[in-house]
């Protein structure tokens, strides 16, 4: 008797302990910036499985620098990306990488609004990429996608449309790679917006179509269909999207959590379970439910807002030297080239820290001096048009630069030989000169039209002469038709703080960049995503 | 109050201990009197990530552990494991194939080496695939049969599934490629490479490195075509099952992967989910090296236990004893699998490295 009562409490004893979960853990995961929509079902598997998950977010291809300069591992166990084709391609990043666990998946697809997909007869039946870009080509419809060196959905759509349009039904080849073919150059015309991200895509997509952002409405976008459903399932639409799914094919994310080799034992276990855990059924049906991606588990049911129909998937290239000539060829012969006036703070108080001295390294780094991943990239492209507006107690003069389509070197130079003749000293002008930058780009856009335009502002202070804010507000309500498109992106630099500058971000369509946590070097080159 | 509250707070904590150490009494007292014994010794090793489910199945493990052993695995690339895996910390080695087997053993010799059960391969497609292969001549009218010359004239002119004649059910604009694994990093893929490599050297095994040279610019293009590649058979399998026909029309996998499928109790096969043997084939022989006595005590049980032998065909192996495998497939209802007669063996391990050197693979 005496044992049995001993034994009832011993397992009583044994059960609290076997039901608390194990010591918690945190796994650190760099992770693509879309998967901040799991935070629910990651916080739900923290308590019933004790590990936690941090996600950072980053951009496709500073992630893939950051994990092949062997960077990430350093403060990362893990890394979560909508795909790990690309890092695959890297030598110094595929043996940093451990076996990948898929965990949901979405196909890059396009949505239009219903009306112009109506229009354009696409509503109820198989659409292909050539008649998409026959449309596009024809300024049938316009579409907003997000930068293919900085986010995964635009870097799926370039893969898509030339493995459609160009490739013979295999993955791509070098010479393909190259294509220029008419079909490329006219389904990239009609691209209208560009974004560093699918998040901020989304953002400034639906800010124009609802009217909050003083740009004219683009009529559709290229995204993950778990995207485009969210956006339809938020209400906040005036009309509802129609999703296009390319009959002869998409590149689908599969987003795979990948442990980084060298993670000790106990975290790569806390990794196991996490998604052990994420991969039942249960789970998956969550994930599906909460964020309209597909499960990746055989034998969960597909909601029907899923397209049913049989989704081909096309070949992704496999060799770095496909995937490189692709994005050098898109940027430098395919897309519509930018423009960018930069408006540079050349004020007294530039001479501080060296700041004048970073402004130039950063110009210098866009201009080919920067031999990262990344920096190859964003680096100014063949055909782009770069304007330098210094100012300080005003506008200065500017300087306009055209970089050659076939030899880009010289002109990049030119470019950062103007960056290091530039001299601090004077006051702050800063919406005298972005008053100046938009008068510039009237007449630029006059005189060449198809380009993308775009304002960046850099300044390490307040406004302390010349216009106030409420006057530029005044201007920018009224500026002319052909500029309301244009949006401002500010850095903050320095030490300046100053709240107004987000209101020209804000009201103008683009957004602040903090260079007083971040290199200015680096935020030049996260901007490139954007114009 | 403070001072009280600590008190108070001491005591509840003294109770505590007195419960916890009686909980640890009862147990030990409970233990003898049922008889469990001691905590089984831990076994660890590395095998090919196809046989992960089956060391995780809880009554696969339930047979370890009246057998005094617990079982742990880690899945690595049966070509990782013969060449780049530490070794040191595994009692056993447990490759998918025999060249990486015969490659560990000439580094780490043992006594004897196991092979419980083997897998041919297989391809699984859906029934509209099966219709047009067999309209292209791949597949013989009414069998499972694939072809391999057939499909690899086929696929050597770059075919498209839109050019096929009289193609309603499934014109992609995408070649008639088989969906295969990465055969750098999986064994699967190595296998594939292995049969396709016997066709183009008009059906013989590729003997040496000059033959190897000859056949490769005939097999290249049937993994370059099909650009990015999965790493294990698992992720192609699973993206089958998942994604179905539109991203893997066809996949070269493991027969007991299907078979697994078909015998489990909730199978997550599309109806129109078909399964088709390549001509010729070849076995997968999942050959266990062991490391220690403890490696060796595995490789018995799983030869040699037949509880574990009914589980490895209930999981979808073939045991090495036949009637094991023909219990577990009649029990389930699923067809009898066909007599396979042209099977083929693999190349050495040294012919096959020089294979997959000439694909790319890094050493």
């Amino acid at each position: 008797m005496r044992w049995l009562v001993l034994a009832v409490v011993g397992a009583l004893v044994a059960g609290c302990t076997a039901a608390t979960p194990a010591d918690p853990q945190t796994l650190r995961v760099l992770a693509g910036s879309e998967l901040a929509d799991l935070g629910p079902v990651l916080d739900e598997a923290a308590a019933a499985t004790g590990v936690r998950v941090r996600l950072d977010p980053v951009g496709t291809l500073d992630g893939a620098e950051q994990v092949a300069s062997g960077a990430a591992q350093k403060d990362h166990d893990a890394i979560w990306f909508s795909s790990n084709r690309y890092l695959s391609l890297l030598p110094d990043a595929a043996p940093r990488l451990g076996a990948g666990v898929d965990i949901a998946s979405s196909p890059v697809v396009l949505g239009l609004r219903r009306s112009v997909a109506q229009r354009l007869g696409w509503v109820g039946r198989p659409v292909s990429w050539s008649e998409i870009a026959s449309a596009a080509g024809d300024g049938r419809f316009t579409y907003g996608m997000t930068d293919p060196s900085a986010s995964n959905t635009g870097f799926s759509t370039v893969v898509a449309v030339a493995t459609a349009l160009v490739g013979s039904g295999s993955a791509l080849t070098v010479g393909q790679a190259a294509s220029t073919a008419p079909g490329m150059r006219a389904f990239f015309s009609a691209q209208t917006l560009s974004a560093g991200s699918s998040g901020f895509l989304q953002d400034a997509w639906t800010r124009r179509a609802t009217g909050a952002d003083p740009g004219p409405p683009v009529d559709g976008l290229v995204n993950y269909e778990s995207v485009l459903l969210g956006m339809n399932a938020s209400g906040t639409l005036p009309e509802p999207l129609e999703l296009i799914y390319p009959s002869d094919g998409v590149v689908t994310a599969d987003y795979p959590f990948t442990v980084l080799a060298g993670v000790p034992d106990p975290l790569r276990d806390a990794a196991r379970r996490l998604t052990d855990h994420l991969r039942t059924p249960d789970v998956q049906r969550r994930i599906m439910e909460l964020t309209h991606r597909r499960p990746a588990v055989p034998g969960v049911p597909k909601a029907p807002e899923l397209g049913g129909a049989t989704l081909v998937e096309l070949p992704f290239p496999a060799q770095a030297d496909v995937v490189d000539t692709l994005l050098t060829s898109w940027f430098d012969r395919i897309r519509r080239p930018s423009r960018t006036i930069y408006v540079l703070d050349t004020s007294g108080s530039m001479q501080e820290e060296d700041r004048i001295g970073r402004l130039r390294g950063a110009l210098a780094g866009l201009a080919g001096a920067d031999p990262s991943l990344t920096g190859r990239f964003r680096r100014f492209r063949a055909r782009e048009q770069v304007t330098l507006l210094p100012f300080s107690d005003g506008p200065r003069a500017p300087q306009t630069f055209t970089v050659a389509e076939n030899d880009p070197g010289p002109v990049r130079q030119q470019i950062a030989d103007a960056g290091t003749v530039l001299a601090p000293g004077g006051q702050t002008a800063i919406y005298d000169s972005v008053r100046r930058a938009y008068e510039l780009a009237g007449q630029q856009i006059a005189a060449d039209p198809d380009r993308f335009t775009s304002i960046v502002l850099m300044t390490d202070g307040a406004n302390t002469v010349g216009s106030d804010a409420a006057a530029f507000r005044a201007f920018a309500d009224a500026r002319p038709a052909a500029v309301r498109g244009v949006p401002v992106f500010c850095v903050l630099f320095g030490d300046g703080v100053n709240a107004e500058i987000d209101d020209i971000a804000r009201e103008t369509g683009g957004r602040t960049f903090d260079a007083r946590t971040t290199s200015l070097a680096e935020v030049f080159k996260d901007i490139r995503g954007y114009v | 109050m403070p001072r009280m509250a600590a008190r108070s707070g001491r005591r509840v904590l003294s109770w505590v201990l007195a419960l916890v150490l009686l909980g640890v009494l009862g147990v030990v007292v409970f233990r003898d009197r049922i008889g469990v014994t001691a905590p089984p010794t831990v076994v660890t090793g590395v095998i090919g990530s196809e046989k992960v489910a089956f060391f995780a199945d809880p009554r696969v493990r339930e047979v370890f552990r009246a057998n005094g052993l617990d079982v742990r695995v880690d899945p690595a690339g049966s070509r990782q494991i013969a060449t780049t895996v530490q070794l040191a910390n595994y009692d056993f080695a447990f490759p998918s194939s025999s060249p990486a087997a015969d490659k560990l053993l000439a580094a780490h010799p043992a006594a004897r080496t196991y092979a419980p059960f083997s897998s041919p391969m297989a391809v699984a497609t859906f029934t509209p695939i099966v219709d047009l292969l067999t309209r292209a001549g791949v597949v013989a009218t009414g069998t499972p049969t694939f072809d391999v010359q057939a499909y690899l004239a086929l696929a050597s002119k770059g075919t498209r599934w839109d050019q096929l004649a009289g193609n309603t059910a499934f014109p992609a604009r995408k070649n008639v490629l088989l969906s295969t694994t990465a055969p750098c990093d999986s064994n699967s893929g190595a296998m594939y490479l292995a049969i396709t490599s016997y066709v183009a050297n008009k059906d013989a095994v590729v003997g040496d490195a000059a033959a190897a040279g000859a056949v490769l610019s005939q097999v290249r293009p049937l993994f370059r075509d099909q650009g990015y590649l999965p790493a294990t058979t698992d992720v192609l399998f699973e993206d089958y099952l998942s994604s179905g026909m539109g991203r893997v029309p066809m996949a070269l996998v493991y027969e007991q992967q299907y078979l697994a499928e078909q015998l489990s109790a909730d199978p997550a096969l599309a109806p129109d989910a078909r399964m088709l043997y390549p001509r010729p084939t070849l076995y997968s022989r999942h050959t266990l090296v062991p490391l220690t006595p403890a490696g060796d005590r595995v490789g018995e049980l799983l030869t040699g236990d037949a509880d574990l032998t009914g589980l490895e065909a209930q999981l979808g192996f073939r045991p090495t004893d036949p009637r094991a495998f023909t219990d577990a497939v009649r029990a389930k209802g699923v067809p009898a699998p066909p007599a396979l007669v042209d099977v083929i063996e693999p190349p050495s391990f040294a012919v096959l490295e020089a294979l997959l050197a000439g694909l790319g693979c890094p050493r």
